[in-house]
């Protein structure tokens, strides 16, 4: 059976009061989850608060800020601090999205972050993405081709272009599989709406020669039909993409090619 | 720390036995029968809302008229496939111990053709007074 | 995902004592190592790979994360699909931005592979935009003309305004498809190097546990990106610390020409995130507090579309003498509104978005504020074409040090010189990405034995790591770290003056020897972030004294390095490379020069005469 209710040694528990900010003109509460896998002890709820005059507007300028002049251990990923690595998708405030688009004010009381949820957890904020990865792997994301390659580049026109705008952009963040629920239950079987997004990037590219293996290799009760349309994914997006229309797509196509 | 019981490369793991090439069938006959299943479903309330105060032997005459019967007939079988294959899915969804989901999935479709086929010949009994 | 190489073998002792304190070592051995996994780095493991090539990548951040990632505006080559175009006119604006310190042969290597490198990805998948006949689009950059000059020149390749986002999932598809090894989240510490000088491998701690795994190659290619985050403001990613350059300067190799770092016109005032050149090449154009169009004054011809370095300067002067826009009159305001929004959402939708999320501005109505931040670092690592390092060594300026490789920022081919060209950066990865797996096929053999590794072949990275592990000084990293980016900030910015470079110089090496009292609160073994950006602090804080001391050495303005002292460039004197060599334990940078070949490859092309560089 799916399993509901955390594991004992995963339970919550409050966790440390972090001392006020020192010449705090505006201060912000923060609630994080921490864990180190180091301490054997189990995860708990930190509580930090930001000095808002001395730090910028993001989610991702607090966590930061807090690394900086609060709590050098807090852990996260981070990179381009723009939106478009992917680096810093977490769960603020109940959404799964990227810290550093995430505006503060978009926030009411404390900023609450945990993880991405239902994955494991390495440390902090820090989820392992493996299987993730591997997943975005198995759909083969590379184009395929059987005609001779010209010499140029594979024309492609306008409007069949346009057909990947929506796919293309994903960012590899996995704040959509994350929010699926279906993923929660299921992500050994399931693809989970990010690699799906991915897939009909691939079948929908009018170079690509590969859509019927393409097809074959989604055709699944699991990989792919554990869609539910939940829609979990499209709203969680921060590239604004919508996944599940990707994924409607692929299965209108799979009755397509046989009804 | 003990010895794992399994290596694989992740790759492997999400490759597993590979696709099933099935599926789609499944899709393709729960959106069919929910599609009959709206026109289906208000004939059938409809009509039991005429049988309503009925004595026995008037409801066997409507529900033993052809149309009737041929309406009521299609409504048992699109919606008992219809919740067979929905069961199905929350089944497969939730349950994941495989014995478990076998006795369960094969649960689903014993019942759902009892309840089909009971219902089926209740209907046929009183349009054919067998 | 990583494995322990079967042909490791146990090269040296198992678990080396430092301290007192024991690491044990897990051993690795490929024909080929790439460091990093960005745009160059990717192209050379896919091209070593294809090669037939042993070939692993180690990076520290999972490789569609790299700052590749965040390219904007486009790859240019000289396809001529929007109009007549030609290699050789791409190689002389190359060279005219590069204010003639560039490499004429590299130059020449790079503009005649473009276009070839470019149907190359597109054969990979790249999401190229569209002509409407189903060729690839390409749009107006700074500084690229036709016929030597004259007209403008549409040549950069473009997916809308996220290239660098297309390229790079693109090429890690390939990667995947070419089963490359990778080491995710594994961070380099530093190389190993014989006693003859030559490259053997790295050794790098795996983020993920801890471990520490010791990597020997015939080959290993640094393709580490820049060292942006030496400043406080810049548009490059947290993670852009340099860490390839500093190893080669720990391991006693020179960095070229560090005095040159470009800053972009348009970073958005505050946030310092970039809005790509691609804006003005649709027509966007840049306002003072006057509603002037000032460009028009400083490059006349070109306007809006000039070199980097000359719009920044423009900035520069505009704010400083009160025309600034802002309450604090500041910043300079770039303007889109007049454009048609469908072409906004067609070619530019990511700058629409960033403007609204980080300066909460509708480009479809008013002005970006934007100023000068640092972006793109032309000096590093010396190569010749082929990707190979090199260094002066017993009077020969260009002796290849061997195992090692070099690409994309990290390196200083120099095909940049004193300053980039807009949507030069992505196809200089590409083409020197390709290059190096070529030269690999060609000198090396496919699992050829390698010989053992000097027994202390660790030591010094691990006598490196322990010392920040366990540092427990009294100043926290980020201090130090905000530190050093306040010094770069202010006295190594757009315009330079000696004064201001001497102050820089004595603030920069105070800052540097401050890091023997970093304080390191985190002491566990997974995931030590505190850690990691401590080892990075430490390589950046190297970078940083290098480019400050070669700032105050080159006594001329080239390109991005404007000396207000020394307002001329200066070919009798300074047509040089700089080269910089950094004793660790001082600080001491010593300095020599590299001539600037002043020569092409082929006889297609004859060398291009230094002249005035105007726009």
């Amino acid at each position: 059976m799916v399993q509901f209710t955390l594991p004992k040694n995963s339970k919550v528990e409050q966790g440390k009061t972090w001392p006020h900010a020192p010449k705090a003109g505006a201060e912000r509460e923060f609630r994080i989850y921490r864990w180190n896998p180091d301490d054997g002890r189990n995860p708990r709820i930190d509580t930090y608060y930001v000095d808002t005059k001395d730090c910028g507007p993001m989610v991702l300028d607090a966590l930061i800020w807090l690394k900086t002049n609060v709590d050098a251990t807090l852990t996260f990923r981070r990179s381009c601090r723009e939106g478009i690595c992917g680096s810093c998708a977490m769960n603020i405030d109940g959404t799964n999205t990227l810290a550093c688009t995430k505006s503060m004010s978009e926030v009411n009381g404390a900023v609450r972050i945990y993880p991405l949820p239902h994955m494991a957890v390495v440390k902090d904020l820090v989820p392992d993405l493996t299987n993730f990865y591997a997943q975005h792997a198995s759909i083969e994301p590379w184009l395929q081709t059987k005609s001779p390659t010209p010499r140029t580049e594979w024309k492609q026109s306008h409007d069949d272009r346009q057909k990947l705008d929506g796919l293309y952009e994903c960012i590899l963040c996995a704040c959509c599989s994350t929010s699926c629920p279906s993923y929660w239950w299921n992500s050994d079987r399931y693809l989970g709406p990010a690699a799906l997004l991915q897939a009909q990037r691939w079948l929908v590219d009018s170079r690509d020669e590969a859509t019927g293996e393409r097809l074959d290799n989604l055709e699944d009760p699991f990989r792919l039909y554990r869609c539910h349309t939940i829609m979990n994914c499209a709203k969680a997006c921060p590239k604004h993409l919508n996944p599940a229309e990707a994924i409607a797509d692929i299965k209108r196509a799979l009755v397509e090619r046989q009804v | 720390m003990s010895a794992p019981k399994h290596i694989r490369t992740p790759l492997a793991r999400v490759l597993g036995r590979g696709a099933a090439r099935s599926g789609t069938e499944h899709f393709w006959h729960q959106r069919l029968t929910a599609v009959a299943n709206i026109p289906l479903t208000i004939a059938a309330v409809i009509i039991l809302i005429t049988l309503l105060g009925r004595n026995q032997a008037a409801v066997a005459q409507i529900l033993g008229s052809p149309a009737v019967t041929i309406i009521m007939l299609l409504f048992i079988f699109s919606i008992t496939i219809h919740m067979r294959i929905g069961m199905a899915v929350i089944i497969e969804d939730y349950v994941h111990d495989e014995s478990s989901k076998l006795t369960l999935l094969m649960a689903n479709t014993f019942f759902t053709f009892a309840v089909g086929l009971a219902a089926v010949y209740g209907i046929l009994k009183l349009s054919f007074g067998l | 995902m990583a494995e322990t190489a079967a042909n490791g073998g146990n090269n040296g002792s198992a678990a080396p004592a430092i301290n007192g304190r024991a690491y044990p070592i897990e051993d690795h051995a490929y024909d080929v190592i790439v460091i990093g996994a960005g745009g160059s780095g990717l192209r050379a493991v896919v091209g070593c790979s294809e090669a037939g090539l042993r070939t692993a990548c180690i990076t520290k951040v999972f490789p569609t994360r790299s700052h590749t990632v965040a390219a904007q505006g486009g790859i240019a080559a000289a396809l001529g699909n929007m109009g007549e175009d030609d290699w050789r006119w791409h190689m002389y604006d190359t060279v005219k931005g590069s204010d003639w310190l560039g490499d004429q042969d590299a130059i020449e290597y790079m503009c005649r592979n473009a276009p070839e490198a470019v149907y190359e990805l597109e054969h990979w998948g790249l999401p190229f935009s569209r002509r409407e006949d189903g060729k690839i689009y390409q749009r107006p950059f700074g500084g690229m003309t036709t016929h030597y000059g004259k007209g403008t020149a549409q040549r950069t390749c473009a997916a809308a305004d996220r290239t660098g986002h297309a390229m790079l999932h693109t090429m890690y598809g390939q990667a995947l498809r070419h089963q490359t090894e990778f080491f995710i989240e594994y961070f380099a510490i530093d190389l190993m190097v014989d006693e003859d000088g030559r490259c053997r491998g790295v050794v790098a701690i795996n983020l993920d546990d801890g471990s520490i795994h010791r990597f020997s190659a015939q080959m290993t290619i640094i393709a580490t990106g820049g060292y942006g985050r030496a400043y406080a403001s810049c548009t490059g990613a947290h993670t852009q610390t340099g860490d390839g350059n500093a190893m080669v300067l720990r391991a006693g190799l020179p960095l070229q020409d560090m005095e040159f770092v470009q800053f972009h016109p348009t970073g958005v005032y505050g946030a310092g995130v970039l809005i790509t050149e691609g804006a003005r090449g649709e027509g966007a154009y840049l306002v003072n507090s006057a509603g002037e169009r000032f460009m028009e004054r400083y490059a006349p011809s070109a306007k809006d579309l000039a070199s980097r370095d000359v719009v920044s300067r423009a900035m520069t002067i505009e704010i400083r003498e009160g025309r600034g826009v802002g309450p604090k009159k500041d910043h300079i305001f770039l303007h889109l509104d007049h454009l048609d929004p469908k072409i906004l959402a067609e070619r530019l939708p990511g700058i629409t978005e960033s403007a609204r999320i980080f300066a909460g501005v509708d480009l479809t109505r008013e002005p970006v504020p934007i100023v000068p931040t640092v972006h793109y670092n032309m000096g590093g690592i010396a190569t010749n074409y082929h990707g190979e390092a090199v260094t002066k060594k017993d009077g020969n300026p260009d002796h290849v040090v061997p195992g090692l490789m070099a690409l994309g920022e990290a390196a200083c081919v120099s095909v940049h010189g004193a300053n980039r060209l807009g949507s030069n950066s992505l196809i200089d990865l590409v083409v020197f990405g390709r290059a190096a797996a070529h030269r690999c096929a060609e000198i090396l053999t496919p699992d050829d034995k390698q010989p053992e590794l000097p027994k202390n072949s660790a030591e010094r990275a691990l006598s490196r790591l322990d010392k920040f592990r366990n540092a427990s000084g009294s100043t926290p990293t980020a201090q130090l770290r905000a530190k050093m980016q306040q010094v770069m900030q202010n006295n190594c910015a757009v315009f330079r003056t000696g004064e201001v470079l001497h102050e820089g110089s004595k603030l920069i090496h105070d800052v540097h020897k401050g890091i023997d009292d970093v304080h390191v609160s985190d002491r566990s073994l997974i995931w030590n972030s505190d850690l990691i950006e401590t080892l990075e602090f430490a390589n950046l804080i190297e970078q940083a004294v290098v480019t400050m001391d070669s700032a105050v050495n080159r006594s001329e303005s080239r390109g991005a390095h404007a000396r207000e002292d020394f307002p001329d460039r200066d070919d009798q004197n300074w047509m040089k490379h700089t080269l910089s060599w950094l004793d660790a334990a001082t600080g001491k940078v010593i300095i020599d020069y590299r001539p600037v070949h002043t020569y092409t490859l082929t006889n297609d092309v004859s060398y291009i005469e230094p002249k005035k560089r105007v726009y």
